[in-house]
């Protein structure tokens, strides 16, 4: 018993001392190693050391009397404290100076309030799908969602749900694009194209693919699904199984048959109870489940 | 990076409280002391990052990747017994149970054999319907005995309520005439017969 305890004494010993180590960027320097300067510290009568703020000649500036004050309630975690719990951190911002858009928001924070705030971002127009995350309880691209003016109403952002959190809003999709990798999303071909040039298609065929292949995979479908939620390691979700349903719709792939092979088994494909949480959350407004009806569909009849 | 300089940072960090608090010379007090004072209390952690009670079923496990992060991951084998036949096979089977279910009111007519198909159907249609929620909650990945444990007590399930059904349609009156009197029960004007 005592050995345990003595045990649990050194483990939750080292903690405090890195933590005082993290701080002291932000902090004073608390003691010195040096002995001469030991000694004076500890004999003078030394006052409390002012803080910048009440030093400095830049003042804060003043608030606009006709600020629009949002509040915003961000999900943070960070893994160099992987044993402290995840937290919502609340951050203000005046509409007015911020442009229109949560990621215009987020930008804005990161920038000026919190650098340490860590999120996607790329293109900032919804064409990338980087800046998927949970914006007041919608699976959403951040630089797709309009701010709510209304300021009384708080939002509230987290990353996707159901992921594994990098840090703050960062999502780990490792599972995702390994799932996607095993449909195969390329054209599969034996036969070369009968002019010798390029794979030709008609109109009609081509239409096939409308609302199919403007997916960016941005996995805001698939972290909505409750059936990806609890079997994601076998279930392969809307957004990969709207891309298998491209390649299956495509006239001009040949390994038509064997894509719907692989997904023909109780896990793959058939774990989706149509709970359509996928087309209701999807920022470009496709369907993924419709795509997923058409599978089963073409299954059903083969 | 001027934001360093910003007084509001500035004013952040010093909000933040500050790592030494108690100088204890006994270094062995010292780190627990702190420990505690640092650290919120877990119930306290938790109340303002959840609001519903806390259930731990299932829990998360860490993450497992198969293979490399570059590997396609493997997918189930093909199987149509489980696949698209059960599939088709369960969507017939409840759209059957539509013009069965009505047939006996608007035709007025009792028939065992009807009868005897329709609690057959209602029986096969629960048992796809519990086994799909089995798979859905039980991954047999995670917890194989339970899994296990339910698809038997599924199966044991179908044949206790089949034994339960005959009972009712040989001694008793059966299941139309049941639903009858049912929808009837409580009415006045209709003496039970």
């Amino acid at each position: 018993m005592a050995l345990r305890l003595a045990a649990r004494r050194m483990a939750l010993a080292p903690a405090p001392f890195t933590r005082t180590f993290n701080r002291a960027m932000a902090t004073t320097v608390e003691h010195t190693k040096e002995p001469l300067s030991a000694i004076s510290e500890a004999t003078s009568a030394s006052q409390p050391p002012i803080p910048p703020s009440k030093t400095t000649t830049i003042q804060e500036p003043e608030q606009e009397a006709n600020a629009k004050t949002k509040t915003f309630h961000i999900y943070r975690w960070n893994p160099d404290q992987p044993s402290d719990k995840p937290k919502m951190q609340s951050y203000t911002l005046d509409l007015n100076k911020t442009g229109p858009m949560m990621l215009d928001a987020l930008i804005r924070i990161k920038n000026e309030v919190d650098p340490t705030l860590t999120f996607r971002r790329s293109c900032r127009e919804g064409i990338c799908g980087s800046c998927a995350m949970n914006i007041d309880g919608v699976n959403t691209l951040a630089c797709l969602c309009r701010i709510p003016t209304d300021t009384a109403k708080e939002s509230r952002i987290y990353p996707l749900p159901h992921t594994y959190v990098v840090k703050d809003l960062v999502p780990d999709l490792t599972q995702f694009y390994k799932q996607y990798k095993s449909i195969k999303p390329y054209l599969q071909r034996d036969t070369p194209p009968p002019d010798g040039r390029e794979y030709r298609q008609s109109r009609d065929d081509r239409r096939k693919l409308d609302g199919l292949y403007e997916c960016i995979l941005c996995a805001c479908c698939s972290t909505s699904c409750p059936s990806y939620w609890w079997n994601a390691e076998e279930y392969l979700g809307p957004a990969v199984l709207l891309q298998s349903y491209r390649w299956i719709a495509d006239s001009r792939d040949e390994k038509t048959a064997d894509r719907k092979e692989a997904l023909n088994n109780s896990m793959t494909l058939y774990r989706c109870h149509t709970i359509l949480n996928c087309s209701r959350t999807c920022p470009k407004g496709l369907n993924p489940a419709l795509a997923i009806a058409e599978i089963k569909k073409s299954l059903a009849f083969a | 990076m001027a934001s360093a300089l910003r007084p509001n940072m500035l004013r952040q960090a010093f909000a933040s409280p500050s790592a030494r608090l108690i100088s204890s010379t006994l270094p062995a007090f010292q780190p627990q002391q702190r420990f505690l004072l640092q650290r919120t209390p877990l119930a306290l952690q938790q109340a303002t990052f959840q609001t519903s009670a806390k259930r731990e079923l299932l829990p998360p496990l860490p993450q497992r990747l198969q293979g490399t992060v570059n590997d396609a991951q493997i997918l189930g084998e093909p199987n149509a017994l489980h696949g698209n036949y059960h599939w088709t096979f369960e969507r017939g089977l409840s759209a059957a149970l539509l013009p069965i279910s009505l047939a006996p009111f608007a035709a007025g007519s009792l028939s065992p054999v009807l009868d005897g198909a329709f609690i057959g159907m209602i029986i096969i249609h629960t048992y796809i319907g519990f086994s799909s929620i089995i798979s859905d909650y039980l991954p047999s990945r995670r917890v194989p005995f339970w899994r296990k444990l339910f698809d038997y007590g599924n199966m044991l399930a179908v044949f206790v309520v089949g034994w339960g059904w005959y009972e009712f349609e040989t001694n008793d009156v059966g299941l139309t005439e049941g639903l009858k009197r049912v929808w009837k029960a409580g009415s006045s004007t209709v003496p039970a017969s």
